[in-house]
């Protein structure tokens, strides 16, 4: 931090552009190593589905998957009812995993 | 002989990719190298005109790959610098015609022939960078301190890492005073952002227009400052590893400038 910079901090200037720029770009790179291809987010519901489904019987149409985007951070969201539990036989969910 | 490809990439286009590649390869073929430059930029070449060859191709890149000449042939010597060569690319063919498998081939040849092969990579992420890369030994990404292409940057990068490459950044064309009015990114943002090795550092230079302008080689103008960068990155990448990267800001502050007046030297940029 230069003299100069300092002053300017004091004096409560608007960031400089050269400050702007960094912070964009930060956003920017962690934003687009966010951004996830359709296809792979279907494989995943399928993937999940298929999990899901050995313990609970549940409303596939009704299954939502999305990826919510927040400042700062993201989450993956799934959102499914439940029709029923299975009730597990001797080994029975154990022995697919 | 078992020598290094290095590929030159950047993403973006417009950034110095071929300046770099022409003055490095020439700065390393002045300290004694065997030194090959590769215009890998099938259909648009321009390696040869920033280099002034343009006048002496006969044979070119892909003439090589599908056998209608042998390296050598293709390989134009510079008269000015010894142990320097260049193999430009085919204008009239389009970057589809080169496989991967055959720059496997063509690397395993250069790396026999030469000390050092740097390949000019296309802009873009498309068929020509990946054949650019597809058996480079070590990479240099090449950026400006620019938004666009530190961002194209970042994601050259990690397509480098996917291919087990670990690439190291030259920061091109700072302009000192803008970044001490706080107008453009310093050096030590880029690679804040980027979190990667620094192998140079490159001022914005006149020189470097002048020097495409006539064809005549950056690195023999003793006055470019741009030259003396390209010339300590060369001597980064053979035998001197540690050499210090000099900052472009240092001495520029008011309190440096202070400090220079009684005697301290300058500090060096972090790496």
């Amino acid at each position: 931090m230069t003299f100069h910079s300092l002053i300017k901090k004091l004096l409560n200037k608007p960031d400089s552009s050269r400050n702007v720029a960094k912070k964009r770009l930060q956003f920017a790179l962690v934003y687009d190593k966010l951004e996830v291809r359709d296809d792979m987010l279907e494989d995943l519901q399928q993937d999940l589905v298929e999990v899901i489904t050995r313990y609970f019987e549940i409303d596939r149409d009704a299954l939502s998957l999305d990826i919510q985007r927040m400042e700062g951070s993201s989450a993956l969201i799934l959102n499914t009812p439940i029709l029923a539990a299975k009730h597990r036989k001797e080994g029975g969910a154990r022995a697919h995993a | 002989m078992d020598g290094k490809i290095i590929v030159v990439t950047s993403g973006k286009g417009g950034v110095g990719k071929t300046t770099v590649t022409a003055s490095v390869g020439a700065a390393l073929a002045k300290q004694g190298k065997r030194v090959a430059v590769l215009d890998m930029d099938i259909g648009l070449r321009n390696l040869d005109v920033v280099m002034g060859l343009e006048n002496r191709i006969v044979f070119n890149v892909v003439d090589v790959i599908q056998g209608r000449c042998k390296l050598r042939q293709a390989a134009l010597k510079d008269r000015r610098i010894d142990n320097l060569y260049l193999i430009p690319a085919s204008q009239s063919d389009e970057k589809s015609v080169i496989k991967p498998q055959n720059m496997t081939w063509l690397c395993n040849k250069l790396r026999r022939e030469y000390d050092f092969a740097l390949l000019d990579c296309p802009a873009g992420i498309e068929q020509g960078f990946k054949n650019a890369i597809e058996a480079a030994d070590e990479a240099i990404v090449v950026c400006t301190p620019e938004v666009s292409s530190v961002r194209d940057a970042d994601r050259v990068i990690g397509l480098l890492y996917a291919r087990s490459i670990t690439p190291r950044l030259i920061v091109n064309r700072i302009v000192p005073q803008l970044v001490e009015k706080g107008d453009m990114l310093s050096h030590a943002d880029v690679v804040d952002v980027l979190s990667i090795d620094l192998l140079g550092l490159v001022e914005m230079d006149d020189a470097v227009v002048v020097s495409s302008n006539t064809g005549n080689p950056l690195v023999q103008q003793k006055e470019s400052r741009a030259g003396m960068a390209f010339n300590r990155i060369a001597m980064r990448l053979d035998g001197h590893p540690d050499l210090p990267v000099e900052d472009p800001m240092a001495g520029r502050s008011f309190w440096q400038k202070v400090g220079k007046k009684l005697g301290r030297k300058n500090r060096t940029a972090k790496r």
